[in-house]
């Protein structure tokens, strides 16, 4: 199904439709679909009038009903959105900015927060008439949005996702069991700079139930708690970062309305989804794993109640999604046997069409291969994964941290399960460094009041000499990125000064 | 400890956690106002509250601070 029939149809037919339901709710206020449409229709009418062949739009992504409609208004030009992010470094945008060569830029601050280019402040734009109707002729290879991740090179990467990436992933997406309808309060606690806040909006609005935010100024784990309890979310999306921080306090929580909950973007352990599980008992958990590149998600778990596939404590990220073929390669791409670990490599509609202008990247990351009897296109992950014989799929950790010491080489997931054995419910992650030409071992343990002495004995018991770090650094809590997921550059840095 | 002594000693455990001795709390005072309140210093913030004060927040609790003032009333309600 195209884009415009699986996706800008079933939203504006939910708001022409069903105008009373309510579409947000954002920083304590409720708005319905005719007044998402209102705004929808304002936005749409002031990009017309631009004149401009500009494909893609800037849009600070504000937590706010307009910058939701902008979304949708750009969407509806066929044209696509970049968005940027407030709170993040002005040069960082500034570069995004540059490289993408933006002319436009639609902010709804009262104060736009640039200056230097052609603003358009959304507060000033006043509604005339509803602008709805769509065009179903638009190409699905135009592009929707462009997503930065950081690069090595310390520019920023944009990974372009088209229309067809999108309702590809929509339709893996409902037919991996997802269900939601108009009665659902559905939970949108990320930032519009990452992927997972698409399905986090979009799945609602398609389905004509209600989305809730989470302002930027809020203190996150409480408030999702918060909208959680006194909402009767229905449907979540959270990363294990934040049940992480609920943790301390699950024996207060008990939350029988919540009907889906899904887990993602980070290895989530096996124990900490269990003891979640209790406080959600009549809601089904997924483990949904996938990178930018892929559009949001391409594989999922299913937890059941009783037993779990897991490797070193960490969930099974499960089987493909609809749409999408998964292979695990060696180093030459040759797909490698069930059962043995190699690069998770992907392919099919979901693979976004290759990154902004960045020719060396777009020539390590994809390549072509035969596979049954097809001439594909594949995507390599980074990740190190084996597919089991029951078709499950086991991620073990990033490529780069799969990592020589003293000529043995070794999985850094291994030393984290024995960690966190012996640790029991505190978090740790391994770090490796390079000291001298030597690859060593940090690790970082989410507590002060750890014995480092029983605690290396106890390793010394479970794993040979080289693997147990060099060194420990306890912390009262782990660094997180904007994307709550464990900030690994930050943590760098502390080993990098402590010497 | 009355509510002034006890907005020193907040006000102390604040300028520690985000590391600022300018700060000067006042009841209206969120999340926003302060550098660098996030969900982790948050956390932080807490648990030095909870370990200076020998008290323990719920979660429920814990939803409710809006702001300075609240945090003050919910350890004053707690302490006396």
């Amino acid at each position: 199904m195209s884009f415009s029939n699986s996706v800008i149809a079933p939203i504006i037919h939910n708001i022409i439709n069903f105008p009373r339901n309510n579409a947000f709710y954002i920083n304590d206020v409720f708005y319905n679909y005719e007044e998402f449409g209102k705004e929808i229709s304002k936005i749409r009418e002031k990009i017309k009038s631009l004149d401009t062949n500009s494909e893609f739009i800037g849009l600070i992504v504000n937590d706010d009903l307009q910058t939701y409609a902008a979304i949708i208004s750009i969407w509806l030009e066929g044209k696509a959105y970049i968005p940027i992010h407030p709170n993040q470094p002005f040069k960082r945008n500034k570069k995004i900015i540059e490289q993408i060569g933006l002319k436009i830029i639609l902010d709804s601050n009262k104060k736009p927060i640039f200056s230097g280019y052609s603003i358009i402040n959304l507060n000033e734009l006043k509604f005339k008439k509803n602008l709805l109707t769509f065009n179903k002729k638009i190409s699905d290879e135009k592009i929707l949005y462009i997503l930065f991740t950081s690069g090595s090179t310390g520019n920023p990467k944009g990974v372009k996702i088209n229309r067809k990436n999108i309702s590809s992933f929509f339709d893996s997406f409902w037919s991996s069991g997802i269900k939601i309808n108009q009665t659902d309060n559905c939970l949108q606690s990320f930032d519009l700079t990452f992927d997972v806040s698409l399905q986090s909006f979009l799945a609602p609005l398609i389905k004509g139930a209600c989305v809730f935010t989470v302002p930027h100024n809020e203190i996150k784990f409480s408030y999702v708690f918060g909208l959680l309890e006194d909402h009767k979310i229905s449907f979540g999306v959270i990363v294990p970062s934040l049940l992480r921080f609920l943790r301390p306090y699950f024996n207060e929580i008990i939350l029988p309305k919540m009907k889906t909950c899904i887990i993602t973007a980070e290895a989530c352990s096996l124990e900490l989804a269990m003891d979640w599980m209790k406080c959600i008992p009549n809601s089904k958990i997924y483990n949904y794993y996938g990178p930018t590149e892929a559009t949001i998600y391409c594989t999922y778990y299913k937890l059941r109640k009783n037993e779990n596939r897991e490797i070193n404590g960490m969930l099974s990220i499960g089987k493909p999604m609809k749409n999408v073929k998964a292979i695990i390669v060696d180093k030459n791409n040759r797909i490698l046997p069930k059962g043995k670990k190699g690069e998770l490599c992907l392919s099919g509609d979901q693979i976004t069409p290759g990154y902004w202008k960045n020719s060396e990247k777009n020539k390590s990351s994809f390549f072509i291969k035969s596979y049954k009897g097809l001439n594909l296109r594949f995507y390599s992950t980074g990740d190190i994964c084996s597919i089991e014989k029951d078709n499950l799929i086991l991620l073990y950790g990033r490529l780069d941290s799969q990592i020589k010491i003293q000529g043995y080489r070794i999985e850094i997931g291994e030393i984290e399960f024995h960690s966190r054995e012996f640790l029991k419910k505190i978090n740790t992650i391994v770090i490796p460094f390079e000291k001298k030409q030597n690859t060593e071992l940090a690790i970082f343990i989410e507590s002060k009041k750890v014995d480092k002495k029983i605690f290396f004995n106890y390793l010394k018991t479970k794993l040979p000499l080289y693997m147990i770090p060099s060194k420990i650094f306890l912390l009262d809590l782990l660094p997180l990125n904007p994307n709550g997921k464990i900030d690994k550059i930050k943590l760098k840095k502390i080993i990098i000064n402590s010497d | 400890m009355n509510k002034d002594q006890l907005k020193m000693t907040l006000t102390r455990i604040f300028k520690k956690i985000f590391d600022d001795q300018s700060i000067s709390l006042s009841n209206e005072m969120t999340a926003s106002d302060i550098d660098n309140w996030d969900s982790l210093s948050h956390m932080l913030l807490i648990s030095e509250i909870e370990d200076v004060f020998s008290i323990k927040f719920k979660l429920k609790e814990l939803n409710k601070l809006k702001n300075v003032g609240i945090l003050i009333e919910t350890i004053f309600n707690k302490i006396t």
